[in-house]
C-alpha cells in the first residue's frame, strides 16, 4: 500500500513507526518497574527515615515522596515529569537522577566498549580459527578457552587477577579509575577519564587510568571473548558447508577469500545482532566487576540504589538501560542494511 | 606544562611524583577504604549512615565530649563548662571563647542554639534524640536559647541524669553548625516552610569547627575532606582525609597489603586472619557498641515459660559461634550494656552452651517437646550463620527452629509487627548512653503494650517489671557512680530473667599501613576520630 507513496513520505512513516516502537517499549519498561517497585517488600520511606524515626517524621516523608496518592497517579505523574526529561531526586545521592546517570554511565560506558574491542578482536577470529579447524586441536583449545570464560564466575577471575596482577607482579594499578595521586586533578568534560586526561592534555593520568582499566576492561573482555567466540563457530559452521563455498573453492578462490571474504562476509550479519547483544549486556555493568574494581558505573549505582529503594534511581537507571538496547538494535538494523546487498537495494529501489 | 602541574599539585595539595611508578598514598593524605555508599547525607542534624557519621564527625564539634578510654571522664569541646540546676532540668553552658569556625567566626551559644533547634524543626529521622528531653517544635525555642553570646540555656522535661544529657549532646547529631553562615544559605520547602540550611549542608558545603573541612562529596564514589585552616586545636597532621568506596573486603585488603590505601575500614574476619601475617601493618582494636541477639516473643505459650527461656539459654554455644564463625571478629557478651559505654563492662556471662542442663529445665517446664518455634533471620551475613549454629544445638534439646531466612523489609516488617516467635537481630545504640539499650529493652510502658514506640521489651510482650524501675531510676540518678550501680543490678537481673538472649558484641578490628599513627576509634559503630592523624 505504502508502495505508491513518494519516498520521503514512506522514510518519514518508517521512521514515525520505529518512534512509536521505540516509544511503546520505553512506556512499557516505565510501567513495569514503576509497579514492580511499588510491590517490592522495601518501604522508601522506612529507607529514608530509618525504622526509630519518630512518626511525624515518617510522615513528614510519606507525604513528600507523594506515597498518599492513588498508585496510578503517582505513575501519571512521573510518566508527565518523564516527557519533560524530569527523572526526578535521587534521595540518596540528593542530586537529580539524570546528573547521577551522566555521572555514573560514562564508566561503564567506557569499559564495557573497551571490554568489547577485545572481545570482538579477539573471539572473532578465534570462532573463525575454530570452525575452521573443526573438531580438530585449535578447535578443543579454543572451545576450552572459551568455557572457561563462560563459566567461571567473573568475580573469582577478578579477584585472581588483581592478586596475580596487581599484588604479585604489580604489572597493572589496583581498584578503582585513577589513583587517589591524580584523582580530581582532570577536569570532567565527558565524563570518560581517558578522553578527558587527553583533552587536558595529562598524559600521566591518561596512562595511569589506563593502568587501572586494563584488568577489568579484559576481563569483561574475556566474558563476552567466551560468547563472542562460540557464535562465530556456530555460523561459520553453518557457512562452510554451504554449497558457494565449494563453488568457490572449485573455481580457485584462495582459502582466505573463501573463508573471509565469503563465509565471514555472508556470517557478519548474525554476529552484528550477536555483538550488539553482547555490548548491551555490557552496558547494563557488572556488578561484580563494578565491586572488586571499585569502579564507579552505572551496575554498582543501581545496585545500591535497589538496596536503598531508591526507586527514582531505579527507574532512571533501568530507563537508560532500555534506552541503551533501543538504540544498539536500531544500529544493528542500520548496519544490516549496510551489510547486506538484499536490504541495501531494498533501500535504494 | 611543569608549571601547569606543580599549579594544580599546589591548588590540590598532592604531592605527585614525576615518574608514574607510584607504591604509596601521597604522605599528607590519609586514604581510607570504606563502604560509603549507604551515606544519603552530611548534615549534622540528619547524619545516622556509618560512613556519613565518620565523615561529618571529623567536620562539626559538639559541646562536649567523652575519652573513648573511660567514658565516665566527659570532655568539654565547644563548651568550656557548664552547670546543672537544683532540680536537674536546667543544663547552662558556657561556650569556650577560643574556639572557632573554619569561616573565622567564633563559636557563640547563638550557634548552638541553633544548631540544637533545627534538629528539631526540621522533622529530622534523628530528631527522636533530641525529643526524647520533651523538645518539640513549638516549645524548643523557649527550651534551648542563648542568655548571651557565650551563654546556653538547655532545659529537660524532667530531672535526668546529667551524664545522659551530656552523652546525648555529645553525639553526632549534637555537632554545632555556624549559624551566620547557614542562616544565609536557608531554604524553602515544597511547603513553604524554612529548611534551615537543610538542602545546602546535606551534600555540597560544610560549616563546621573541627579539624577538616568538605573539599567535595562525590556520592557512592569519594569523599575528601581538607584541613581546618582555621582550626582553633591542634592542627592535624595530614592536610586531607581521602574516603574511597571500596565495598569488597579482599579487594580493600589486596589495595592496603600494596599500599594503595592507608586504612582498610571494612575487612571481614578472613582478610583479618590473612593480613595479621603482615609486617607492615598494624591492627588496631577497638569495641563497637554493636550487639547481636535473638529475642523471645513470651506471647507464644512455650516462650512464656521462664524455664524454657532458660533452657534456650543454656543450649547455644557462644563461644563456639564466636570461634569458628566470628573469628575475633565478635566476643561473648549476654549484657544489654556493651562495653565501652557507663555501666559496661561488667564481664556477667553466665551462660554457656549446657545440653544436659538445658534438658532437665525442659522436662521440668512441663512443656512437651519437640517445641516448634518460628524464627525470622536476615538474609545477610553472619546472621543466617548465626542462627543456623543455634538452631544446631536447639535441636539437641528438643527445640526446633523453623528458620525463616528473609530480606532486610520484611524481616523489619515481622519484628515490629511482633508475629513471630524467635527474630534474630542486632541493636547499634543511637547515642554513646546507656539508656539507649537500657530503655529499649528494659522499660516497659503499660500505654504501649505492643512497644510500636520502640521498647523492645513490649514488642517482645515481656513486662520487665523490676529491670523497668531500675532503667529509669538509673537515668535520673544524679550521681554517677550510683547511677553505674544502678545499671549493673540491671543489667544482672536482664540477663537472667529477660526473654532476650545477647550473644555477642563486635570487636572492631581496623587494618592500617604502619605509617599511620594517631587514629583514635571511637565506642559507637564509627566515631572514630583522625583529628590527631600522622603519617610518617
Amino acid at each position: 500500500m505504502t508502495d505508491n507513496l513518494p519516498r520521503p513520505l514512506r522514510l518519514l512513516l518508517g521512521f514515525a513507526s520505529w518512534l512509536l516502537t521505540v516509544a511503546i517499549t520505553l512506556v512499557g519498561l516505565a510501567s513495569l518497574t514503576f509497579f514492580i517497585g511499588r510491590v517490592l517488600p522495601i518501604d522508601p520511606v522506612l529507607a529514608i527515615v530509618g525504622e526509630k524515626a519518630l512518626p511525624e517524621v515518617y510522615d513528614r516523608v510519606y507525604l513528600e515522596l507523594g506515597l498518599d496518592k492513588p498508585i496510578w497517579q503517582q505513575f501519571i505523574e512521573y510518566l508527565g515529569k518523564l516527557l519533560r526529561g524530569d527523572f526526578g531526586i535521587s534521595y540518596s545521592t540528593n542530586r537529580p537522577v539524570f546528573t547521577d546517570l551522566l555521572s555514573f554511565f560514562p564508566a561503564t560506558l567506557e569499559l564495557a566498549t573497551i571490554g568489547l574491542v577485545i572481545g570482538v578482536a579477539l573471539g572473532v577470529p578465534m570462532g573463525v580459527a575454530s570452525a575452521y579447524w573443526h573438531e580438530k586441536w585449535p578447535d578443543h583449545l579454543i572451545r576450552v578457552i572459551g568455557l572457561i570464560g563462560y563459566s567461571v564466575p567473573i568475580f573469582w577471575l577478578g579477584l585472581v587477577g588483581l592478586f596475580v596482577f596487581y599484588y604479585k607482579l604489580g604489572w597493572v594499578s589496583g581498584p578503582g579509575q585513577v589513583d587517589v595521586f591524580f584523582t580530581g586533578i582532570v577536569p570532567r568534560i565527558t565524563g570518560f577519564i581517558l578522553v578527558d586526561a587527553a583533552i587536558a592534555g595529562e598524559w600521566e593520568v591518561f596512562w595511569n587510568a589506563v593502568s587501572h582499566m586494563i584488568l577489568p576492561a579484559v576481563l569483561i573482555g574475556y566474558f563476552s571473548l567466551a560468547y563472542i567466540s562460540r557464535m562465530t563457530r556456530s555460523v561459520m559452521l553453518d557457512q562452510l558447508s554451504r554449497e558457494y563455498v565449494l563453488t568457490a573453492r572449485l573455481k580457485g578462490a584462495s582459502e582466505f577469500t573463501v573463508v573471509v571474504r565469503h563465509a565471514l562476509g555472508n556470517a557478519a550479519i548474525p554476529l552484528v545482532t550477536v555483538i550488539a547483544l553482547s555490548y548491551g549486556g555490557l552496558l547494563e555493568g557488572s556488578v561484580l566487576v563494578e565491586t572488586i574494581f571499585a569502579w564507579p558505573g552505572i551496575g554498582n549505582y543501581l545496585y545500591s540504589s535497589l538496596f536503598a529503594a531508591d526507586m527514582n534511581a531505579v527507574l532512571g537507571g533501568t530507563l537508560l538501560v532500555g534506552i541503551v538496547f533501543v538504540l544498539l538494535n536500531m544500529l544493528s538494523d542500520v548496519l544490516y542494511a549496510a551489510l547486506d546487498p538484499r536490504s541495501r537495494s531494498l533501500a535504494n529501489k | 606544562m611543569r608549571l601547569y602541574r606543580t599549579l594544580v599539585a599546589v591548588a590540590l595539595g598532592a604531592v605527585m611524583t614525576v615518574s608514574g611508578a607510584i607504591a604509596e598514598t601521597p604522605k599528607n593524605t590519609l586514604v581510607i577504604a570504606d563502604a560509603i555508599d549507604d551515606i544519603i547525607t552530611l548534615d549534622p542534624a540528619e547524619v545516622s549512615e556509618v560512613g556519613g557519621v565518620l565523615a561529618s564527625q571529623q567536620i562539626y564539634q559538639p559541646l562536649v565530649t567523652f575519652d573513648p578510654a573511660d567514658p565516665t571522664n566527659i570532655i568539654p569541646v565547644l563548651a568550656e563548662s557548664w552547670t546543672v540546676s537544683e532540680d536537674g532540668t536546667t543544663f547552662t553552658f558556657k561556650m569556650n571563647p577560643a574556639a572557632k569556625f573554619a569561616s573565622g567566626n567564633p563559636v557563640t551559644a547563638a550557634d548552638a542554639e541553633y544548631s540544637i533547634r533545627r534538629v528539631i524543626l526540621i522533622d529530622s529521622r534523628i530528631s527522636f534524640i533530641f525529643a526524647q528531653f520533651g523538645l518539640t517544635k513549638d516549645n524548643v525555642a523557649e527550651k534551648v536559647k542563648a542568655l548571651d553570646t557565650s551563654t546556653l540555656q538547655f532545659e529537660v522535661d524532667q530531672k535526668y541524669a546529667p551524664s545522659f544529657v551530656l552523652y546525648v549532646l555529645s553525639s553526632f547529631t549534637g555537632g554545632i553548625v555556624d549559624s551566620t553562615i547557614v542562616k544565609q544559605h536557608e531554604g524553602t520547602l515544597a511547603d513553604g516552610s524554612n529548611d534551615y540550611g537543610n538542602a545546602w549542608l546535606k551534600s555540597e558545603n560544610s560549616a563546621g569547627s573541627g579539624p577538616y573541612v568538605l573539599t567535595k562529596w562525590d556520592p557512592k564514589v569519594s569523599i575528601l575532606l581538607s584541613r581546618n585552616e582555621n582550626y582553633w586545636g591542634t592542627a592535624p597532621g595530614v592536610d586531607r582525609l581521602f574516603l574511597q568506596h571500596m565495598p569488597e573486603s579482599a579487594t580493600q585488603r589486596l589495595a592496603l597489603e600494596k599500599g594503595d590505601i592507608d586504612i582498610a575500614n571494612k575487612l571481614g574476619p578472613d582478610d583479618i586472619g590473612a593480613i595479621s601475617g603482615n609486617a607492615d601493618i598494624q591492627i588496631l582494636e577497638g569495641v563497637s557498641s554493636t550487639m547481636y541477639y535473638f529475642g523471645l516473643n513470651v506471647r507464644n505459650e512455650a516462650l512464656s515459660n521462664p524455664k524454657v527461656v532458660e533452657a534456650i539459654k543454656y543450649g547455644v554455644d557462644y563461644q563456639g559461634i564466636a570461634d569458628t564463625i566470628g573469628k575475633g571478629t565478635i566476643k561473648v557478651h549476654q549484657t544489654m550494656i556493651p562495653d565501652g559505654f557507663l555501666g559496661g563492662g561488667i564481664d556477667y556471662n553466665p551462660y554457656s552452651l549446657d545440653i544436659e542442663k538445658a534438658k532437665a529445665l525442659i522436662a521440668e517446664s512441663g512443656v512437651a517437646t519437640p517445641i516448634k518455634l518460628e524464627t525470622v533471620v536476615w538474609n545477610v551475613p553472619p546472621y543466617p550463620d548465626y542462627a543456623q549454629a543455634v538452631q544446631a544445638t536447639l535441636s539437641q534439646i528438643g527445640v526446633e527452629l523453623d528458620l525463616q531466612v528473609v530480606d532486610g523489609g520484611p524481616w523489619l516488617d515481622r519484628y515490629r509487627s511482633h508475629d513471630l516467635d524467635i527474630w534474630f537481630g542486632l541493636w547499634g545504640p543511637d547515642y554513646p548512653d546507656p539508656h539507649s539499650n537500657a530503655k529499649a529493652f528494659g522499660n516497659h510502658d503499660p500505654s504501649d503494650p505492643d512497644g510500636t514506640k520502640g521498647n523492645l521489651a513490649d514488642r517482645f510482650g515481656w513486662n520487665s517489671g523490676k529491670v523497668s524501675d531500675l532503667v529509669n531510676q538509673a537515668v535520673q540518678e544524679q550521681d554517677v557512680d550510683k547511677r553505674k550501680a544502678l545499671y549493673d543490678e540491671a543489667q544482672r537481673l536482664h540477663t537472667d530473667t529477660s526473654p532476650f538472649v545477647f550473644m555477642f558484641q563486635d570487636s572492631r578490628k581496623v587494618a592500617m599501613r604502619n605509617s599511620v599513627k594517631g587514629v583514635v576509634l571511637g565506642i559507637t559503630f564509627s566515631d572514630d576520630r583522625y583529628g590527631g592523624v600522622t603519617k610518617e
